[in-house]
């Protein structure tokens, strides 16, 4: 019924409602954290069209396990992880040359700054700065501070050694901090150069 | 900036997630896609209980047969391949002759359709 309200309450309490078969539940949850798993997509090097694909079909395979969350951690970081493990079966599927030492483009993030507070523009800052490291680089330290995973779970998903693992998230740091200290100077540059 | 307070505000900035103009249209067609998954569910559901419900008839009816051949078998006096025949003569009575057996069979064919036909409209309805 189109009159009724959308459920409210906490993550683990729709999580409970949604294993019991309440797809609106779950629909609130759609609502709470799809642009959350959609933003940690682009991050993770997919493009637009791609990581709305995923992230819908991460939702659907959270629905058929849904009952598996118990809650111990958040909801958004259970369901990015489900997100992530689909874009590296998607990419492992597509044989890329991931950890190759190239900077490929990839697509602007477009983002509306809702709140007005600037929190935008960090994000657009961050953004720009992931597009300056490698696919490695970038997916090692997307999975480590996008979706929480750890080195060795980012080594076992991605079939590599943890050193290879830390070696890309420690670059990846690098660029980024000095990306994200001095955006001003790389915009100056990027001006005259 | 010292390591762990970069690492924090990284999480910090990861933590705030974008917000996209077409959210609205994206967690439609999560909701939509569940819709279908869910009818889709039913009618495999609907399938399967038709293929058990037929497939339980028949053992039905082929234990039925079964012990009729194994009952001529132990009747040594006449020519097996007579009583074969009787049997399959007998087999094919039940099912054209509507006894108490084949009744079963066609009632249970026809709640199986008439479930299938549940299933499948709606199904329909759903999507």
């Amino acid at each position: 019924m189109g009159m009724d309200r959308p459920p409210t309450g906490h993550d683990v309490e729709l999580a409970a409602l949604a294993a019991a078969g309440d797809r609106r539940a779950y629909g609130e949850l759609v609502r709470r954290h799809g642009s959350a798993v959609r933003g940690l997509l682009r991050r993770l090097g997919a493009d637009s069209a791609t990581a709305d694909d995923l992230a819908q079909d991460a939702f659907i395979t959270g629905f058929e396990q849904v009952a598996d969350f118990r809650g111990e951690g958040a909801f958004g970081g259970w369901i990015k992880k489900i997100a992530a493990r689909l874009y590296l079966k998607k990419v492992k599927r597509e044989a890329r040359l991931i950890f190759s030492d190239t900077v490929e483009p990839v697509e602007e993030i477009t983002v509306r700054d809702a709140s007005g507070d600037g929190a935008a523009a960090s994000r657009i800052d961050l953004d720009e700065a992931l597009k300056t490291l490698s696919r490695g680089e970038r997916l090692c330290v997307s999975l480590c501070y996008g979706a929480d995973w750890s080195h060795a779970e980012a080594a076992e998903a991605l079939n590599i050694p943890i050193g290879t693992v830390k070696s890309h998230v420690k670059r990846g740091l690098d660029k980024l901090r000095a990306k994200l200290a001095r955006p001003e100077e790389g915009a100056r540059r990027e001006a005259h150069g | 900036m010292a390591e762990p307070d970069f690492e924090a505000q990284l999480s910090r900035l990861f933590a705030e997630s974008p917000s996209f103009p077409d959210a609205a249209l994206f967690n439609a067609e999560v909701a939509s896609k569940l819709d279908r998954g869910w009818a889709m569910r039913r009618v495999f559901i609907g399938l399967a209980g038709t293929a058990a419900g037929l497939f339980a008839a028949f053992q039905i009816l082929s234990s039925r047969f079964s012990s009729e051949i194994s009952q001529l078998s132990r009747n040594s006096g006449h020519n097996l391949q007579t009583e074969i025949d009787a049997g399959l003569a007998k087999f094919n009575g039940i099912l054209t002759g509507a006894p108490a057996s084949g009744e079963a069979m066609w009632l249970a064919a026809g709640l199986a359709v008439l479930a299938l036909a549940f299933a499948v409209t709606r199904a329909v309805e759903d999507l």
